[in-house]
């Protein structure tokens, strides 16, 4: 097998068995500061074993969107996550596309996951679907726009280039334009996956829910490949800051030691990473759903005032 | 030399402590609760001093060091404390919606940075190496954009508190500029500055509370109407 091969088998061994451990970690450290005791680290894990064996329902009303977006999604969001750098600064996939190409595999897998909401035939999805496309319309050009200032910097959308180019600068960190990318990306990567200023994802109350509100009518197998999908995503998103803005000790290429090390700092960086999301999910309140998009033009304004900045200093 | 030393380093600080206070100014826009503006305020205040005392020590410049512990004791400990006194006074908690909704005032204040800019570029001498006597000239874009979000800031807001902050975040905005364009001006104009604006701010204080004591709000588009 070629290294190439090599490459792409782990990182896909990575995404799919890493992505439950960080939700799981997730649920735990908020129980945790919740003074509950909390699920253990791998029921993620047993939660998707135990959906893939359940039978499923599917509503009458349904066309062929609804079984067809869970493969849909889990596919664009691990195809994603193959372009994107994360134990080494040479993504498996960093030839077929750069930071355009995993923002909109993301997007498109939204994209069916609204279908679906709508899809099902219940009034709850159609809620959820509206809903987040609405947060989506806002967080994307914040996205966009922060990836831009990272990618204008490196003088390439290539995330490996990206990776590479922070790799070579040491305390770029402390540049305003990263500092103010990065507090943007982190408003996205709340509102992305779903976390509590902007959605709950414990919750079922349907006065607040939005990504529950859409996959309300999956069972079964099918939920358990959303489910999945949504830890793949959130561990996506969360390598993408953590390796861009963060990146000491990557690996530049795929040979055993230095990736070992890699792996380890990788790992300690993502945790750190979820827990001050996690901090922020305890400490914060929800916000009303139509305080959502002030949020979000916070962020947008952060992420014009990055690029901006780029030329200010 | 250690790395404190490095003028490089101080301007890396600089830039650093400029571009959060921008951002606080923008937060200081998106904000409802006034106590968590007069707080905003203060950190924003706290940086500028930080920026006036690192001009002050690679430029060694002891009245710049005056002017900075001045920012420091006045605008970020004795003005938030008396303000909020006066916000417990006039039991004024958030502020109602401003003039332009939330959301486009924050777009706004991003565009108002963008403007600030680009008249900040004809002010750039891009041939100066970086070294003491050229710290902290790129902060004069946040410096104009500080200016002018503080009068967007005034315009837009409806209650006097507010404004009041408004009017102090501008006033920080003309300190940046002053400090990083000329290094300071004089010690006697400086302590003369800051006793205006201390004086000032008691006056508006006393002003906001009898405004509430006669028309039980601190909504100045009240006061459009003559009496008789």
């Amino acid at each position: 097998m070629s290294e190439q091969a090599i490459a792409l088998l782990v990182q896909l061994g990575l995404l799919l068995l890493l992505a439950p451990f960080i939700t799981g970690f997730s649920k735990t450290c908020k129980a945790r500061l919740q003074t509950r005791r909390g699920p253990g680290l791998l029921q993620s894990y047993r939660d998707l074993h135990k959906l893939l064996r359940k039978g499923m329902v599917i509503p009458d009303t349904a066309s062929w969107i609804f079984p067809a977006t869970p493969y849909v999604l889990f596919v664009t969001t691990l195809l994603a996550g193959l372009m994107i750098p994360t134990v080494s600064a040479q993504a498996p996939l960093s030839w077929a596309g750069g930071v355009l190409a995993v923002v909109y595999l993301l997007a498109l897998g939204r994209f069916f996951l609204a279908l679906a909401g709508l899809d099902a035939g219940s009034s709850f999805g159609g809620l959820g679907s509206s809903r987040e496309m609405t947060i989506a319309a806002i967080a994307e050009p914040a996205l966009m726009l922060a990836v831009f200032t990272v990618a204008l910097g490196a003088g390439s959308t290539n995330l490996s280039t990206v990776a590479e180019f922070a790799l070579g600068q040491s305390w770029r960190f402390l540049a305003p334009s990263q500092m103010l990318a990065f507090a943007a990306l982190f408003i996205v990567l709340i509102a992305e996956t779903g976390r509590i200023p902007v959605d709950n994802p414990a919750t079922h109350l349907e006065l607040t829910m939005i990504h529950e509100a859409m996959i309300l009518e999956y069972s079964g197998p099918y939920l358990a490949l959303i489910e999945w999908s949504a830890s793949i995503k959130q561990l996506v998103l969360m390598t993408l800051l953590v390796n861009v803005f963060f990146p000491f000790g990557l690996s530049t290429d795929w040979s055993a030691l230095p990736l070992a090390s890699s792996f380890a700092l990788f790992v300690v960086k993502l945790l750190l990473l979820a827990g001050v999301v996690v901090l922020v999910e305890t400490t914060n309140a929800k916000l009303r759903l139509f305080r959502v998009p002030e949020l979000l033009a916070v962020a947008f304004v952060l992420s014009a005032l990055a690029l901006i900045s780029m030329f200010i200093f | 030399m250690f790395f404190w030393q490095d003028p490089q380093f101080g301007d890396k600080m600089i830039t650093l402590m400029a571009a959060l206070i921008l951002v606080l100014q923008i937060m200081m826009v998106a904000q409802h609760w006034l106590v968590t503006i007069i707080r905003v305020f203060a950190v924003q205040s706290f940086l500028l001093a930080c920026i006036a005392a690192t001009i002050a020590y690679f430029n060694n410049a002891p009245h710049i060091y005056a002017a900075a512990a001045l920012t420091l004791l006045l605008k970020a400990i004795i003005l938030p404390v008396v303000l909020t006194r006066l916000l417990v006074k006039v039991d004024i908690r958030r502020e109602v919606e401003p003039f332009i909704n939330m959301p486009i005032s924050i777009i706004i204040s991003g565009m108002l940075t963008l403007m600030a800019y680009v008249v900040a570029e004809s002010f750039q001498r891009p041939d100066e190496l970086a070294g003491p006597a050229s710290l902290g000239h790129n902060t004069l874009a946040v410096a104009i954009s500080l200016f002018l979000i503080g009068f967007f800031m005034m315009t837009n807001r409806r209650k006097a508190l507010t404004q009041v902050l408004a009017l102090l975040s501008l006033e920080n905005g003309i300190f940046l500029a002053a400090i990083s364009l000329t290094y300071g001006m004089p010690l006697v104009v400086e302590i003369g500055i800051f006793f205006d604006l201390l004086i000032a701010i008691l006056v508006l204080a006393i002003l906001v509370y009898r405004i509430r004591a006669t028309f039980d709000s601190t909504d100045v588009s009240r006061l459009s109407r003559l009496r008789g």
